[in-house]
């Protein structure tokens, strides 16, 4: 075996690390709302961040910190939104297709539990002068370019696009005011709209008496 | 081993207590001397307030998330230990000397968006989620003009690094060689402690929001992470703007406090000079004005690197 060059402190923050993010992991099934899982999602993710510290990936790992907390708050917010369950304070079942999950979970612990204990893994010591980020920069940044530029692009793109479709402020005028469907024919009443009662229009020119 | 572990967690709990207490009695010095009658004094009114807090009944709403609802402020203090952490007072005397710890802040100011969210979630009150959700709306702004600023003072540095960032304003501090940084940065911090003029979070217009539902030692815990956070904040800055530790005749750790001191007041002057902004309106200057101008200061920087 290689001669270990690190502490009985980090084998024991490993442990811990390991063991908070199977636990969190666990809970975002077992827990009954969209906002609660997603932060034991975000605990699990962080757990995970700082074991990657350990492994010397000190970019990496904090970079998970960020984007993580960014993306689990974005996407407990738009779990609430699309879910119409107002806050997810309300409790709600986290599982569905139980049985394909089940199937599904223990078919890939077994084919990643013998990947750990089968596979022969590398065997190739950091070197003593290793700079991690700038390393990673020059990865980024050299061979990688063209991969990471136009990801970057199409995701940047796909932000855009995002906030103008999610703008008040639209080609067909504010967001606030209502829209209307336009008519089948021109200056027609609005296609697909429900007939009202009369209580309910009070300012229309156009009124249908059903007696 | 003490000198690893048990030295950099003391000098944290260090900076925690007495940073809390400096911006509270800084925050009633400014007070009045603005013409605010401050009640008790000024140097024993901060304690007293921790020591009344302290005694108070913890209020109960009705079926909150007592777990994220105690945690989140508890978390937000840690948030700020965190940022404390990474701040150097000389090239050797800094708690957690990381490779990636301008990166490490910028993760603690979104990780207080999830905890700053969950505050006000968990309460299970009108006011607070509205004020959790107000927050989210607006953080995000904060912590993109944040992102550009602090990678435009990594970019003279070439490292990711506070103590590097620091020894590269050896001829010029950053706060003359990008004009534009220390403002914006600035603007960052009183958004993320939601203080002053962007207090929008817990404004009063939502009876205290996330924190209206809070009292006794939660209360306590909740006043004192926002006043840390300011504080860890304000000795960012200083490192990425002012340059750190450097400066003639005093030794590095007191030039250090002397400007972190520096930009507290002029946030806590901000904080009481400038009146709260309208969440809407906060928003259209964050993206129309204020990101724009986070792009030419970052473009101001690496034009500035490259020379």
């Amino acid at each position: 075996m290689e001669s270990m060059n690190h502490g009985l402190g980090v084998d024991i923050a490993f442990l811990l690390l390991a063991t908070l993010a199977v636990v969190t992991g666990w809970r975002v099934f077992r827990t009954d709302s969209m906002v609660r899982a997603s932060f034991f999602l975000l605990v699990s993710f962080i757990a995970v961040g700082v074991i990657m510290i350990l492994l010397a990936a000190e970019y990496l790992g904090v970079a998970m910190f960020f984007m993580m907390a960014v993306e689990m708050t974005v996407m407990a917010l738009f779990m609430v939104m699309f879910m119409m369950n107002p806050a997810g304070l309300n409790p709600m079942n986290m599982v569905h297709q139980e049985r394909i999950a089940i199937g599904a979970g223990v078919a890939g612990f077994l084919v990643l539990g013998a990947m750990a204990l089968l596979a022969t893994f590398p065997d190739q010591p950091v070197p003593a002068g290793l700079d991690p980020v700038r390393s990673l920069g020059n990865e980024m940044l050299g061979d990688s370019m063209l991969i990471f530029e136009s990801a970057g692009l199409v995701l940047l793109t796909t932000m855009i696009g995002v906030v103008v479709l999610s703008s008040h402020r639209g080609r067909y005028g504010a967001a606030a005011e209502g829209s209307m469907p336009p008519g089948l024919e021109p200056g027609g009443d609005p296609a697909g709209k429900p007939e009202e009662d009369e209580a309910g229009e009070g300012g229309h020119h156009h009124h249908h008496h059903h007696h | 081993m003490f000198s690893e572990l048990f030295l950099p967690v003391l000098m944290v709990i260090f900076m925690l207590v007495v940073g809390g207490y400096a911006v509270a009695v800084l925050d009633r010095l400014v007070a009045s001397a603005l013409g605010t009658p401050q009640a008790g004094g000024i140097w024993l009114a901060p304690m007293a307030r921790g020591a009344w807090l302290l005694t108070q009944h913890a209020n109960a709403t009705e079926a909150p998330d007592w777990r994220a609802w105690r945690l989140a402020p508890a978390l937000y203090l840690a948030l700020a230990a965190g940022g404390l952490a990474v701040v150097p007072w000389s090239a050797s005397l800094v708690a957690t000397d990381l490779v990636t710890s301008v990166v490490l802040w910028g993760s603690v100011e979104a990780l207080a968006t999830v905890v700053i969210f969950l505050h006000g979630w968990s309460a299970n009150s009108l006011l607070a989620l509205i004020g959790g959700y107000r927050y989210v709306a607006l953080g995000l702004s904060y912590i993109l003009i944040s992102m550009f600023v602090l990678i435009g003072v990594a970019l003279p540095a070439e490292s990711l690094q506070f103590t590097q960032v620091v020894a590269s304003q050896e001829g010029l501090w950053n706060v003359i060689r990008q004009p534009l940084g220390l403002p914006l940065f600035l603007i960052v911090g009183l958004g993320m402690t939601f203080w002053g003029p962007l207090n929008l979070a817990d404004s009063t217009d939502l009876a205290g929001g996330t924190a209206s539902e809070i009292s006794g030692p939660p209360r306590l815990v909740w006043d004192m992470a926002r006043a840390t956070m300011l504080v860890a904040f304000s000795g960012v800055a200083a490192t990425a703007f002012l340059g750190g530790w450097l400066g003639p005749w005093l030794p590095g750790p007191l030039w250090m406090s002397l400007k972190m001191l520096a930009v507290l007041s002029v946030l806590l002057l901000l904080g009481r000079l400038l009146p709260r902004l309208a969440p809407e309106r906060c928003v259209t200057l964050m993206w129309v004005v204020l990101l724009p101008l986070s792009f030419i200061d970052l473009v101001w920087a690496g034009i500035g690197a490259l020379l």
